[in-house]
């Protein structure tokens, strides 16, 4: 059966596979309350040796790497796009808009190499008034509720690295806060 | 969406719909000139403005509301009998539908533009100024019908003239008393509508309850007509239906009054004194129960069922749910490929016998599957199919408001409302259309007394034929006016500089009558009053390109011209060619590819450093799709070239590989990815790889730069 | 325990518009109807606390409608409002008589149903 086994693993593969365990994404608020506050909800994930984190309320799904395809005379940082259930959607390379490379992971097209993605890697699909989109990132991993006091403003110097709101802080653990709007551009 | 948003949509779908019914009825008034009103038309029609005034007041859309309300108010006029169904009154009608619908669409864009508004406005004064001219007052003969004061609070204004109108053309009044139960009244209720509605009018539905009876319930229905007493009982034989006629207090006010007699010369009958009580319905009555009659032939009561059910038997979709749903389809045929592909090579593997049965079990399944989903793909491909008769009914009433504006005059033939197109495809379709059939008014069609003068008839003819040819729809827009003027056609194009002299002399007739869908070439001289903006016959070209398909044009001098126009039946599914460039993988819809040729490299041409192929006598610009898109210089080995054609124009496109035909689903990009010159959407071919779509309109329309525009034709 | 409303007005939009004004008050659900035949069949079944209706309607009017509810026993004293169009003051007269207790014309603010529901309902 060994020489099925491909063709099995390609048939029950599923982009949508189980997330990593331990995560479960909660409800997004639809209506948080004028009273409280509410923490912000926020998913975090690794690019390089730096955590970033997304507001919960706009994933709307982590899936695994999908075959990417090119999108010829777009812009670099569009990796390309993948196919989600039927659904076409660009996936962008968030290390490029943030400067962390200087060119884009080489995942698509006929010279495409995976090798340099680690297993951990996944996109996270965001939902956007101007189309829904998903980036790449090196692993994600829980999320984290940052009360008003664990947030601080960006640190001077970050004005060019783009969509950058602040910085969450809970014991030594550091998160880099994103607005999602502004790093997709 | 957000909810506002959503109620929004529903909004615009609610009024299209009103306005799309609103115009068939007009249609049909309008053919009616001069003849009997048929209330329940009439009744329609003002139903239909009433209930646009609202959803647009509603939605904050002045400008419709303002119009809207001002049609309700004459059509208010019309149907109470107050203003008559005169020539300007029809015509302005019949010009609201077309001006509600351009601020609908203005609305669903969310603009406004001044020249619309200001025709809004004219319009509207205009109807308001109909509305005034009020017919002369009449005796009020509903004081004469004995009906209890109770029963006549709660009719409508509309309900009391319609009961007026039935006592002043002599027509006997019935009270038709019916019990139902109450789960299933509504079908009793269409039966016994059914008998009554083909001798009279039913006027008023009046239900009521007898008290503690929670499971019973009864109407009276206010009924008129003409026929004797005896065919009402037989047609309300097997119904649980009673009637009871309805007296007048003073029989001698029975004969029919002169038509609009004027105020004062009626001697006013004495009126009822308000505070009298009225008497019980039952002195002034007849009561009659229908009875068994020997030749009781029951009318056609399924048509009435058909009519009260028809409501609810049809549902409105979004179209972007139907999208999803095909996405699902196409999804589960992929699902089903994969599963085609374990079982051939689980069979080809393995010798073994339980092995090779299980093989060819799932072999069998996974086709039954197929078939199955093919169904479901055409159901859903169906849903979304609708009759040309739509657009071929805005534009009769267009075309016949044209005719009056330019002076001429002209029948309109049509054929073939009953083929079907994408519902996309088919509102893509109205604005080209009428382009043509405008143009064909305008420059086509002669005056009356040139056409006298030339032996034609006096009145033009403009036939709009469409017959559906496998996967495609032609539609033919021919009239027999004057035919395309080649010399004035080529003599233009020397003006605009098109063309040289020379090439303008040597030009075939086809090439040159087809010059009138260049962008910039126009022999118009008027600006077109209908869209406040000439519009060439390049921009229904390119509408037309847009929906993949074609147009040409044959014409006959004196005799007339023909627009010939083809389109796909739908947009979901095309079929398309797969090709390959430097190792990635793209699909060209096969609407688009005219030729497929092996490339060898001494064919090509080079005219300032552009390339150029030679093919058959034509001389097209030449494309490398590889270098196009930045992906490398292409393969040195054997080439392809693909002969792309939209419209009138022509480009060679070349690739490195052919990887075959396939039937593929075309899903959108997205807005972030829509401005991509030359993709159109993605589509998958069943590997689970995402293949991009070639936007064949955007490669040719960039790479037929205007110089060389003249030397492709 | 919540407040029930229904709604009988055959324009969709119309009626998802007013649902919405409806269910803006809390503890207040709308149940809404096409046509006034649908609101007959309804009106039995459920114990409405209060009535909106359209007077153009295409079975029965909504005249009729309020005269058939104001001669239930049950809903002799439910609070039923109309929804008119400008220039049809005489069904409205009408309607008045027959029993509704307050009318609104179309296009009306989603608050000034509001209030009205409020006043009525006691909340």
């Amino acid at each position: 059966m060994s020489r099925f086994a491909e063709q099995l693993e390609r048939f029950f593969y599923d982009p949508q596979e189980a997330l990593p365990p331990g995560l479960e994404l909660p409800e997004p608020r639809v209506q948080p309350s004028a009273r409280q506050a509410p923490p912000d909800e926020r998913l975090c994930f690794r690019l390089e040796n730096e955590w970033y984190a997304l507001p919960v309320s706009l994933v709307r799904e982590v899936s695994r790497v999908a075959p990417l395809t090119e999108v010829p005379r777009a812009p670099a940082s569009l990796l390309g796009v993948m196919n989600l259930r039927g659904e076409v959607l660009p996936v962008y390379d968030l290390k490029l808009r943030l400067r962390l490379a200087t060119r884009p992971a080489p995942i698509a097209g006929p010279r495409a190499d995976r090798t340099g993605l680690p297993r951990s890697a996944r996109v996270i699909i965001l939902r956007s008034p101007r189309g829904d989109a998903a980036v790449l990132v090196d692993a994600v991993q829980d999320v984290v509720r940052l009360m008003p006091a664990e947030v601080e403003p960006p640190p001077r110097g970050t004005a060019e690295r783009d969509g950058i709101v602040g910085l969450g802080r809970r014991g030594d653990r550091l998160w880099i806060l994103l607005d999602p709007e502004a790093v997709l551009g | 969406m957000s909810d506002r948003g959503r109620e929004r949509s529903e909004f615009l779908a609610e009024s299209a719909e009103i306005l799309e019914t609103l115009g068939r009825d007009l249609l049909v008034l309008d053919e009616g000139r001069g003849g009997e009103l048929d209330p329940e038309l009439l009744n329609g029609i003002f139903r239909g403005a009433h209930s646009l005034k609202g959803l647009a007041g509603m939605f904050g859309e002045d400008r419709l509301a303002t119009l809207a309300h001002a049609a309700e108010d004459l059509l208010d006029h019309l149907r109470l009998g107050k203003v008559e169904a005169s020539d300007p009154v029809v015509d302005s009608l019949v010009e609201v539908v077309d001006v509600l619908q351009a601020l609908l669409a203005e609305a669903s864009r969310e603009e406004t533009t001044g020249a619309l508004g200001s025709r809004a406005t004219g319009l509207a004064a205009r109807l308001r100024g109909l509305t005034q001219a009020t017919a002369p007052a009449q005796v009020d003969l509903l004081d004469q019908l004995d009906l209890d004061p109770a029963t006549r609070k709660v009719f409508t204004e509309y309900e009391e003239h319609r009961l007026r109108e039935n006592l002043r053309k002599g027509m006997s009044l019935y009270r038709v008393r019916a019990e139902f139960d109450l789960s299933d009244f509504d079908v009793g209720l269409a039966k016994l509508n059914g008998q009554l509605k083909p001798l009279g009018e039913v006027i008023s539905t009046l239900p009521s309850q007898r008290p503690g009876d929670e499971t019973g319930i009864a109407f009276d229905l206010i009924y008129g007509t003409r026929r004797p007493e005896r065919e009402l009982l037989a047609a309300l034989e097997g119904t649980p239906a009673t009637a009871e006629r309805l007296g007048r207090l003073e029989p001698a006010a029975l004969a029919p009054e002169p038509p609009a007699a004027p105020v004062g010369k009626t001697p006013k009958k004495p009126r009822r004194a308000k505070g009298a009580k009225p008497l019980p319905p039952a002195p002034a009555v007849s009561n009659v129960t229908a009875l068994p009659s020997s030749n009781g032939a029951a009318p056609a009561r399924a048509d009435s069922e058909a009519s009260l059910r028809s409501l609810t038997e049809t549902v409105r979709v979004d179209i972007r749910r139907l999208d999803s749903l095909m996405n699902a389809v196409g999804e589960l045929l992929l699902i089903k490929g994969n599963l085609q592909r374990l079982a051939e090579s689980a069979g080809h593997s393995s010798a073994i016998g339980p092995s090779r049965a299980w093989s060819q079990e799932l072999t069998r399944e996974s086709r039954a599957l197929e078939r199955k989903l093919e169904e479901v793909q055409e159901g859903l491909l169906g849903a979304r199919m609708v009759p040309l008769g739509q657009v071929f009914e805005k534009l009769a009433r267009l075309v016949r408001r044209l005719a009056r504006d330019a002076g001429k005059e002209l029948e309109l033939v049509l054929s073939g409302g009953e083929v079907e197109l994408d519902k996309l495809i088919v509102e893509e379709l109205s604005d080209p259309l009428m382009h043509t059939i405008r143009n064909a008014i305008d420059h086509g069609i002669e005056a009356p007394e040139v056409r006298e003068a030339q032996g034609k008839p006096r009145k033009g003819r403009i036939s709009l034929r469409a017959v559906q040819r496998g996967n495609r729809v032609l539609l033919e827009v021919s009239d027999d006016g004057a035919g395309i003027n080649e010399e004035r056609v080529r003599e233009v194009a020397v003006q605009r500089g098109l063309l040289t002299a020379d090439e303008a002399r040597e030009l075939p007739t086809r090439e040159a009558q087809n010059l009138i869908f260049t962008p910039g070439f126009s022999t118009a001289r008027s600006i077109s009053e209908l869209s406040g903006r000439g519009v060439g016959l390049d921009v229904v070209k390119t509408n037309i390109a847009s929906l993949s398909g074609l147009i040409d044009v044959h014409s006959e001098r004196g005799n007339g011209t023909t627009f010939e126009i083809t389109l796909p039946v739908t947009l979901a599914i095309v079929r398309a060619l797969v090709v390959g460039a430097e190792g990635r993988t793209y699909a060209i819809p096969l609407s688009g590819v005219l030729e497929i040729l092996s490339l060898s490299a001494s064919e090509v041409r080079t005219v300032e450093r552009r390339e150029l192929l030679p093919v058959r006598g034509r001389t097209l610009p030449l494309v490398r799709l590889a270098p196009l898109f930045g992906h490398g210089p292409g393969t040195t080995g054997p080439l392809f070239a693909l002969v792309l054609g939209l419209a009138q124009e022509r480009i060679a496109l070349v690739v490195d590989q052919l990887h075959g035909q396939q039937d593929i689903v075309v899903k959108p990009l997205g807005g972030r990815l829509s401005h991509i010159r030359g993709i159109s959407g993605a589509t998958d071919l069943g590997n689970r790889q995402t293949v991009l779509v070639l936007d064949v309109g955007a490669l040719i329309e960039d790479s037929v730069a205007p110089e060389w525009k003249a030397e492709a034709l | 325990m919540g407040f029930k409303v229904l709604i009988v007005e055959d324009s969709k939009a119309s009626r998802d518009f007013i649902a919405a004004a409806v269910e803006a008050v809390a503890g207040v659900r709308a149940i809404s109807t096409h046509s006034g035949f649908e609101a007959l069949k309804l009106l039995p079944r459920h114990k409405f606390d209060l009535i909106i209706t359209d007077i153009n309607m295409p079975d029965i009017n909504g005249l009729e409608l309020i005269n058939f509810v104001k001669k239930n026993p049950n809903y002799r004293r439910t609070p039923l409002f109309i929804i008119t169009t400008e220039g049809r003051e005489q069904d409205r007269e009408r309607g008045l008589a027959l029993g509704a207790v307050e009318y609104l014309v179309k296009p009306f603010e989603p608050q000034s149903l509001e209030g009205l529901l409020r006043r009525y309902l006691g909340l």
